[in-house]
């Protein structure tokens, strides 16, 4: 229904940042987890997880419109990737006593820096609240609509 | 804002409006089409209402749903229940003015 289209499209926004939440607690949570993943009988760290967004152009009625040369408005954001972060380092922590140590005492933690965490964090929240005040900017104005001729 | 005369409509709304005129639908045809497009009308409030209703029970049963959406469910049965409420006064209004007509 189109009366409600910018309502389904903050809802995708919603829930693309909710998602994001859920990576941020989880890069938060394995801040010091030294095995996540088994590679050749050694164990790898945590690798940070980030999360790509991308517009969701979705509906065949879109794709139909664009190449008749109309502009359309797509059906909001989605997800496309959660990337593994292969470009930050493992921090080298010395510790001989960890039992993931190497012959030099060194323990591999994950490339998890809290900071941008927290960044990333708060850029989640206020993106969130955005589109909270996007839906209620468009829900009076649905309300206005129907204060017509009273 | 200029405002426009009359003559200056469209030949095909002119042929249209008369078209209109000279095809009148009998007293129960346009009670059937009445009723129906209300019938239509107070089922896609239902469904909206049938939703969020779903909605909530899935979120309360500790299923995969996320808050928000049950909230923007809720929100839009809210919005089509208003301007049913909308729809139904005016045509309450229409009633009661005929109704109230001296004969």
């Amino acid at each position: 229904m189109s009366i409600f289209k910018s309502m389904n499209i903050t809802s995708s926004a919603l829930t693309s940042q909710r998602l994001r939440m859920d990576v941020i607690s989880s890069n938060i949570a394995n801040v010091d987890t030294t095995r996540a993943k088994l590679v050749d009988g050694q164990w790898e760290p945590y690798r940070r997880k980030t999360v790509t967004l991308s517009a969701n152009e979705g509906s065949f009625s879109n794709f139909l419109n664009k190449a008749r040369g109309k502009n359309e408005v797509g059906d909001g954001v989605k997800v496309s990737k959660i990337n593994d972060d292969k470009d930050t380092p493992f921090k080298l922590v010395y510790d001989p006593t960890h039992p993931d140590a190497n012959e030099e005492g060194y323990v591999e933690m994950p490339n998890v820096d809290l900071l941008k965490e927290m960044v990333d964090l708060i850029s989640a929240t206020r993106s969130y609240e955005a589109n909270i005040t996007v839906f209620n900017a468009n829900k009076s104005m649905l309300t206005k609509a129907l204060e017509i001729g009273k | 804002m200029a405002i426009n005369s009359i003559s200056l409509m469209t030949p095909t709304q002119l042929t249209n409006d008369t078209n209109k005129l000279s095809n009148p639908a009998t007293p129960y045809e346009a009670g059937q089409k009445f009723a129906s497009f209300l019938n239509d009308a107070i089922k896609s409030v239902n469904d909206q209402q049938i939703q969020s209703d779903a909605l909530t029970e899935k979120l309360i049963n500790g299923q995969d749903v996320d808050l928000h959406e049950v909230m923007i469910a809720s929100q839009k049965a809210s919005i089509t229940l208003n301007a049913t409420m909308e729809v139904r006064n005016k045509v309450i209004d229409a009633y009661q003015e005929i109704m109230r007509m001296s004969i």
